[in-house]
């Protein structure tokens, strides 16, 4: 279970604290796959960012016993002058993983980045950032993914591949997931949050808060 | 994944950070960590031949090269890179901050240890280099210059950390400390030994607590010599203000930090 409680979180700007959650009640359950809906702007990254411990609320509290992954966005946290390997070693380390042979070999196989795994990342076009950095937290076993429209990116092929593995991960973890792709939180989830006017509803079923969004 | 405690966790990151910045440091150069030992050796060879030039190498207590090896060495080693690092700290950790088990104050450690680490070892590099060519560069009193240099590297890495949480707050902060280093270079008895300074100017000059670092390294280095100003308790007294300063300003600052 994920709790939040009275979670209030603004950014300081030159007109004043421009809030973007307030006073935010929720119980996220271990066992649903969450979709965030929310027009740009409404909170939804700041809310991911809150959940996996990057940033902080202004006022209130986040509790909760799980594991949760990073927030797994296109502009992850992989320093452009190392390898992909290198950023795959620093990741296993600071997750205190000693077997770092097995996963890079794992992220190396996934991502399907061949020859280009020993260069640097900045050299990596967009579509090979996203299919690296999806293959780099599946390698990780996390009891919440945290994932920002990653998914999007990418071709036809790779995408399925990131369904089932997502598939594979569901029967001891769950995932949150932001995107505008319908179709795709439509397949992915089971509940969802949306996000509007600084306040957040928890919805049991997906289409009912797809509709109430496009209703917005 | 299994629960670690928090030490572990911070044992972890640190180490991973350690790697991270020796390996994106040097990469990028086409001689790699031949830089680390090279660019200090060419300015204290700059040194040397400015000081033999001006034909009056030593101040009667040793050679002109060993007294530029102890202070410069100690000087740019302890006190300005790891000032700088420390001060830098905020835009090398920009990427890291996207885990959570990663904080500022990890990657301030990280680079403590590398710039103490590197001054040892770049320290010994010529030392070993002095006495092939036929000096003596060892210390008379070894743990004392340890000890002092100690102290001199904890009041940088934490001035180095204040003004990363001075930049936060205002950028002109960076400014301001790059702008401190070349005189403080020529304020810190670097290239001479307090005891040629006219005394008018000690009261001047004995303010700077690095001052007394130098003097105190010194002191310790060379048996022969006594400062005239070198104040122990100033400096550790500065110090732990500096300490006191800059953690007190982390706790108070680093959550906004890492919402930037």
């Amino acid at each position: 279970m994920i709790r939040f409680n009275d979670v209030s979180k603004y950014f300081p700007t030159r007109f004043g604290p421009k809030y973007v959650l307030k006073n935010i009640n929720l119980d996220i359950p271990d066992d649903r796959d969450v979709a965030i809906l929310g027009k740009n702007g409404a909170g939804k990254s700041t809310l991911l960012r809150l959940l996996g411990g990057v940033d902080f609320p202004n006022e209130g509290r986040i509790q909760s016993n799980r594991f949760i992954s990073w927030p797994l966005a296109l502009t992850s946290g992989f320093q452009g002058t190392l390898t992909g390997r290198e950023n795959v070693r620093f990741i296993c380390r600071i997750h205190g993983v000693k077997s770092n042979r097995a996963t890079e070999e794992f992220v190396k196989d996934f991502s399907e980045l061949g020859g280009s795994f020993e260069l640097p990342v900045s050299s990596y076009s967009s579509g090979m950032k996203s299919k690296y950095s999806f293959a780099v937290s599946m390698a990780f076993d996390f009891d919440t993914y945290l994932i920002d429209e990653i998914m999007a990116v990418g071709d036809a092929g790779f995408k399925k591949k990131c369904e089932n593995a997502i598939g594979n991960k569901r029967e001891n973890s769950n995932i949150i997931l932001v995107s505008h792709n319908m179709n795709l939180l439509r397949r992915q989830c089971n509940a969802a949050i949306l996000l509007a006017y600084g306040r957040a509803e928890f919805y049991e079923s997906v289409e009912q808060a797809i509709f109430r969004y496009e209703c917005l | 994944m299994k629960a670690r405690s928090a030490f572990s966790i911070q044992r972890d990151v640190v180490f991973a950070i350690f790697v991270r910045e020796m390996i994106s440091r040097f990469s990028t150069y086409t001689f790699g960590n031949i830089w680390l030992v090279l660019e200090p050796l060419m300015m204290m060879i700059l040194f040397i031949v400015l000081f033999g030039a001006r034909g009056q190498g030593a101040y009667g207590f040793t050679e002109a090269p060993i007294f530029i090896y102890t202070s410069f060495l100690t000087f740019r080693g302890l006190w300005a890179s790891t000032m700088r690092q420390c001060a830098s700290a905020r835009g090398g950790a920009r990427g890291l901050m996207e885990f959570r088990q990663v904080r500022l104050f990890d990657v301030f450690l990280a680079r403590t240890v590398i710039e103490g680490g590197l001054f040892l070892i770049v320290g010994l590099i010529i030392a070993l280099g002095l006495v092939w060519l036929g000096y003596d560069p060892w210390p008379d009193d070894p743990l004392r210059v340890l000890g002092y240099c100690t102290v001199l590297w904890l009041l940088a890495a934490s001035f180095g950390m204040l003004s990363c949480m001075l930049g936060s707050i205002a950028r002109e902060v960076e400014k301001l400390v790059s702008m401190l280093t070349m005189p403080l270079l020529f304020m810190s008895a670097v290239f001479f030994p307090m005891s040629i300074v006219p005394r008018d100017y000690w009261g001047y000059l004995t303010w700077n607590p690095i001052l007394h670092a130098m003097e105190l390294v010194r002191e310790a280095w060379f048996s022969n010599y006594t400062s005239p100003v070198a104040d122990f308790g100033y400096l550790f007294a500065a110090t732990l203000t500096c300490l006191a300063l800059a953690m007190s300003s982390y706790r108070l600052t680093w959550r906004r930090i890492v919402a930037q």
